[in-house]
């Protein structure tokens, strides 16, 4: 009985032990992952983009490596332009490792990695971002910004490097944001207000012009309304005065002798007002029955 | 736990009856070889019963490997660490259990939201603590305060788990670089005002183009607020008070046109009625007048004499009465008329 138990566990540690030993033999690697086999710390094999199970021997030790996307912003700084502006490029980079054993050879972790993408990158921006003027970077006009093709260098040539020299790729480096530095604000803030005053100034002069010629153009038409109806006014009267007088020679030309005498009253009774005096000589057709009597006057 | 307390129970009636069936088959042996026999059927037995326990254990541990995935997600299975099935549809399945499989369960129907152009005060390089957004430059060097909100969907939930570490991180940074490539290629104006959609459809098209390889799908892009730095707000609002100001003063011109124009129309009829009716009185005076004349004349061709004298008479006894009147003597007595005339 005591040897069978006896048996029982040395057969159960040897399970255990055969379980232990398969389970050090075998390992897994993760989509997304990559990993390094390793003989007392020095690299054997490398395992990329073939997840799935795999062996090696119990005394290899493995390390494992995150191969999927990574994003690093660096701080963002200052660049010369070729017309000598100064501008503050904050950018992204989209990195990952892409030659596990270099990058472990010479990176080893995530953040020596961003330390050294942080110069490369920083390098291949500030040679591109010196070939180039603001305004290809920054430009309203109708042909397109140069912007793209500069990110595309800069990907390209730090790619380069970095591949070569830490086993690292680049997927992108992206520009996420262009300013000008905070000591040049003030006068890009100066210039900017200059500019929405000269836009307001003419926003208001658009409207004194608009105004004026609506005003100046009632006011004209006014007067051609008036001047029209006064030539037509006049045209008018003449004809009303003109077939008046027609209407009076006709009417005295048929006797004009009576119309003198008559016209001639008529103009004695608008003549002669009470601050009139007249001075009547005796023998005046009026008064010389007054002088001469009846009885000469009489015959008349 | 649920595997050894489950699998107690059973195996010990099954255990009884073998032993009383051996006991019975064997009822005449001797001592020593009974003994042997004895010793022999327990560890059958035992061994029997382990087996038991191991299929119900096996049994148990292959119903871990069921999960379930609701109506709202879709799962991926990796199976020794490599994608077996990329798109589990909602409902009841099976995989190989832990440590064989994993499930991964992403809410792909669920619209997922960040908001771009809020930065982290730390993050900015000599900018103060307060300062929160984010500024752009834009195609006339004017500076611009952005935010746009993102809403996305997973595309592709292999993609979207492993081809980046964080995928929020990478749809929040290539949001915000198409967004500064757009705007940097526009004036401010157009932004403020008639660019805000033209903007966000860019960004989307843009943005899209690059995340496809995330698995992830943008559903709408849209500007929260697009609005000129503190330091220059008064100026913007200015102008736009400047544009209002404009529309006021023609609107104002335009009143006063339509006030000055109908009068004048008004002024010229009247002046025109003024003239038809002058036409008329004075057409109709002369008409009057002549009328009065000709039967005045008709009746002093009757008597001549007698009518001229009456009609001198009358207009004299008419104007005489109002009239200083000096009456002198004529011939040679007469006075010196011009005495009179300097007394006036």
């Amino acid at each position: 009985m005591h040897s069978h138990i006896h048996w029982n566990l040395k057969r159960a540690a040897a399970v255990a032990l055969a379980a232990v030993l398969l389970w050090s033999c075998f390992y897994v690697v993760t989509e997304g992952e990559a990993a390094i086999v390793t003989l007392f710390g020095r690299p054997v094999r490398t395992v990329k983009d073939d997840a799935g199970l795999h062996f090696k021997w119990p005394i290899e030790g493995l390390l494992r490596f995150e191969r999927r996307v990574m994003v690093y912003s660096p701080r963002p700084s200052e660049f010369l332009t070729r017309d000598k502006k100064n501008l503050v490029l904050d950018s992204d980079v989209l990195w990952r490792i892409d030659t596990p054993d270099l990058f472990l050879k010479t990176v080893g972790d995530v953040v020596t990695a961003e330390m050294r993408l942080h110069d490369i990158v920083w390098a291949a921006l500030a040679a591109e971002i010196g070939k180039v003027e603001l305004s290809d970077l920054v430009s309203d006009k109708a042909e397109p910004v140069k912007t793209p093709r500069v990110m595309e260098q800069v990907t390209g040539a730090a790619c380069a490097v970095a591949t070569r020299q830490f086993g690292i790729e680049l997927v992108d480096v992206q520009l996420k944001r262009l300013t000008f530095p905070e000591q040049n604000k003030k006068s890009v803030f100066a210039r900017m207000r200059a500019e929405r005053e000269r836009i307001a100034k003419q926003y208001r002069a658009q409207g004194e012009e608009a105004a004026m010629k609506i005003r100046a153009e009632a006011d004209k038409q006014r007067e051609v309304l008036l001047a029209g109806a006064y030539r037509e006014a006049e045209e008018i009267k003449g004809k009303g005065d003109a077939e008046s007088t027609r209407i009076y020679g006709e009417a005295y030309s048929r006797d004009p002798q009576f119309y003198k005498l008559v016209r001639t009253l008529d103009s004695y009774r608008k003549i002669l007002d009470d601050k009139t005096s007249i001075i009547l000589s005796s023998d005046s057709e009026l008064l010389k029955l007054l002088t001469q009597g009846r009885g000469k006057g009489g015959a008349q | 736990m649920e595997h050894s307390n489950h699998s107690h129970p059973h195996p010990e009636p099954h255990a009884h009856s073998h032993s009383h069936v051996h006991s019975h088959a064997h009822p005449h042996a001797q001592g020593g070889r009974l003994h042997e026999l004895r010793h022999r059927l327990h560890h059958l037995r035992k061994q029997t019963s382990m087996g038991r326990v191991a299929l119900v254990a096996l049994i148990l541990y292959l119903l871990s490997g069921v999960y379930f995935v609701s109506a709202d997600q879709q799962a991926v299975v990796l199976v020794l660490g490599r994608v077996r099935e990329s798109r589990v549809l909602p409902g009841m399945r099976w995989t190989l259990p832990f440590p064989f499989s994993r499930v991964e369960k992403l809410k792909v129907l669920e619209t997922k939201r960040l908001t771009v152009g809020i930065e982290a005060p730390d993050q900015v390089l000599g900018r103060g603590a307060g300062e929160v957004k984010a500024q752009f430059l834009t195609g006339d060097q004017n500076i611009i305060n952005i935010r746009l909100a993102v809403q996305y969907l997973v595309e592709d939930p292999v993609l979207y788990l492993f081809s980046a570490r964080d995928v929020t991180s990478v749809i929040a940074r290539t949001v915000e670089t198409i967004l500064s490539s757009v705007v940097v290629r526009r004036p401010v104006d157009d932004l403020l005002t008639r660019d805000k959609i033209a903007v966000q459809n860019e960004v989307q098209t843009g943005a899209q183009e690059l995340l496809h390889r995330f698995g992830v799908s943008i559903s709408s892009i849209s500007i929260e607020s697009i609005a000129p730095p503190d330091e220059v707000l008064e100026a913007f609002r200015d102008v736009a008070s400047a544009r209002e100001d404009r529309e006021r003063i023609v609107r104002e011109a335009e009143s006063y046109s339509n006030d000055v124009v109908p009068r004048a129309r008004g002024e010229a009829e009247r002046l025109r009625q003024e003239a038809s009716s002058y036409c008329e009185r004075k057409v109709n005076e002369a008409l009057g007048d002549a009328a009065r004349f000709a039967s005045l004349a008709t009746e002093y061709k009757k008597a001549q004499d007698v009518t001229s004298a009456r009609l001198f008479l009358e207009t004299m006894e008419e104007v005489l009465p109002r009239m200083k009147k000096i009456v002198v003597e004529s011939g040679p007595g007469g006075i010196d008329l011009d005495l009179i005339q300097r007394k006036q």
